[in-house]
């Protein structure tokens, strides 16, 4: 469960007010969630707030109950998975060593500073032969396509199995037909128990893949409600 | 591009720069025409090559090339944390300018005192124009590792640190894989230069082939002087050669 209790990030000039402008919102678990909105409302800079990348000046983001601070953001990170826009992943490694990449934070820098144990690569293999990648594990990720790409950053996502995945625009930049293999994966997942936030430009996905939705405006929730009937609601919003 | 009236101020002021220079200059092309036949004088000594020499001039070379490899190698650990202390995307604002006064200082020193500085802490010889190379490659190879590691792409280290990668841990799965092959074409590009810088830091007893080659010239047995020179054009070209070609092959993984 994410819980954000009124926050602000700190004031940015070029804008003339905080990024985040007073935000209170609560993702159950379980839920999917889309975060829609035009560009510069906040969306991505709530989900970096989310996993503690965007400092809060005022108000308090929860995770399970755990108030987001230096001490807890480890625990913080551990329940979360987190998707970047355009991947994030690091292009000159293979996909496997992406995707093991995930596994960082449960070992000691000694540890890994010597490559990572047969059952990480077990489990890394595993995850990428779910994901269609089976034959690709050893290629190079800057010779992927899109969305095999993308696939490779939902796999670095799961490699500590967190109960929720947070995700920046997974799709941009894909086309239809990955896209929706994509978001296909994404909903496998959520049917699997874990929690979505997804930060989406698309209306239609958002009523097709969510079942709420939240639109920010200038930093602040302008709407928050089911995604049924988005596309209507936005229009009339913004 | 000419419809901006301050693009032709600054064609103006390209031209006063140009005529300042070469009036200050006093370039006086007369005398130029006119040396002409000393040139040829001075070129037709050199021929036709002796190749006595030759065994002299490779060994020389080949002091030479170690110099450049020890020195670049040299070179490239010292750059490394200098480069890490220099980089916008790693460090704070005051090691920062730190690290930049050190690269400028050590850039705007010429590799010749260098040599002469070694030369009279360690003595004549191929030890210290090795030191001289050495040094003076921090000041562009830290240049070159700065603007490899501020070319990472950021997304990509945040998404480590959200796995809760240790600074350790980012270093190696998400900064060096990222500036290995640049950092790379620019060290071997810096072997290259620093060939070429060795051959004149004998000039000042630092070693390598420039101290046989000044004094064949200077003592009248020019034509032992174009076996060096020779024997240089051959190597610098082959090393261009395989090192532009295995540059090629770095920037494509």
């Amino acid at each position: 469960m994410i819980e954000c209790q009124d926050i602000y990030s700190s004031h940015k000039s070029s804008l003339n007010r905080p990024i985040l402008n007073g935000i209170s919102l609560k993702i159950n678990p379980g839920e999917s969630v889309a975060l829609l909105g035009p560009n510069g409302a906040g969306k991505s800079s709530l989900l970096k707030a989310m996993v503690g990348l965007v400092p809060i000046e005022k108000g308090e983001i929860k995770v399970n109950g755990r108030k987001i601070t230096p001490k807890s953001l480890p625990y913080v990170r551990s329940q979360m998975g987190m998707i970047w826009q355009g991947g994030g992943l690091i292009p000159q490694l293979s996909a496997l060593d992406n995707v093991l990449c995930g596994r960082l934070g449960k070992m000691s820098s000694w540890s890994s500073l010597g490559g990572f144990p047969k059952g990480d690569r077990q489990k890394a293999q595993t995850l990428l032969s779910e994901l269609g990648l089976a034959w690709q594990s050893q290629e190079k990720v800057s010779k992927l396509s899109g969305g095999q790409q993308q696939r490779v950053a939902i796999a670095r996502a799961l490699m500590t199995s967190p109960p929720i995945l947070l995700a920046d625009e997974p799709t941009s930049g894909l086309d239809v037909v990955v896209t929706q293999q994509v978001m296909a994966i994404l909903m496998a997942l959520h049917q699997g128990g874990i929690t979505l936030v997804l930060v989406l430009h698309d209306l239609a996905m958002a009523r097709q893949y969510t079942d709420r939705a939240i639109i920010l405006e200038q930093g602040r929730v302008i709407f928050d409600g089911k995604s049924d009937n988005i596309e209507q609601e936005y229009s009339q919003l913004c | 591009m000419l419809k901006n009236p301050r693009n032709y101020f600054f064609i103006g002021l390209l031209i006063t720069i140009y005529i300042w220079a070469w009036q200050s200059l006093k370039v006086d092309l007369t005398s130029l025409s006119s040396s002409g036949q000393y040139l040829g004088v001075f070129l037709g000594d050199f021929f036709p090559p002796n190749w006595q020499v030759l065994p002299q001039a490779m060994e020389a070379l080949l002091e030479t090339i170690q110099m450049s490899v020890i020195g670049t190698t040299m070179g490239a650990i010292l750059s490394l944390p200098i480069a890490i202390l220099s980089a916008h995307n790693l460090s704070p604002v005051g090691l920062r300018s730190f690290g930049n006064l050190l690269q400028n200082t050590l850039r705007s020193i010429p590799s010749i005192i260098l040599a002469l500085i070694f030369v009279s802490v360690i003595g004549l010889g191929s030890t210290a124009g090795t030191f001289a190379l050495g040094i003076y490659s921090i000041g562009y190879l830290a240049k070159f590792y700065q603007e490899a590691i501020e070319s990472v792409d950021a997304n990509s280290l945040q998404a480590l640190q959200v796995t809760g990668a240790s600074w350790l841990q980012i270093a190696q799965y998400g900064i060096l894989p990222q500036i290995l092959p640049l950092s790379l074409g620019y060290t071997l590009y810096m072997f290259e230069y620093n060939i070429r810088a060795a051959s004149i830091l004998g000039v000042v007893g630092a070693g390598g082939i420039g101290f046989e080659l000044v004094n064949y010239i200077n003592g009248f047995e020019r034509t032992k002087a174009t076996t060096f020179i020779l024997v240089m054009l051959v190597v610098v070209t082959v090393i261009d050669l395989g090192s532009s070609k295995l540059r090629q092959k770095l920037t494509e993984l």
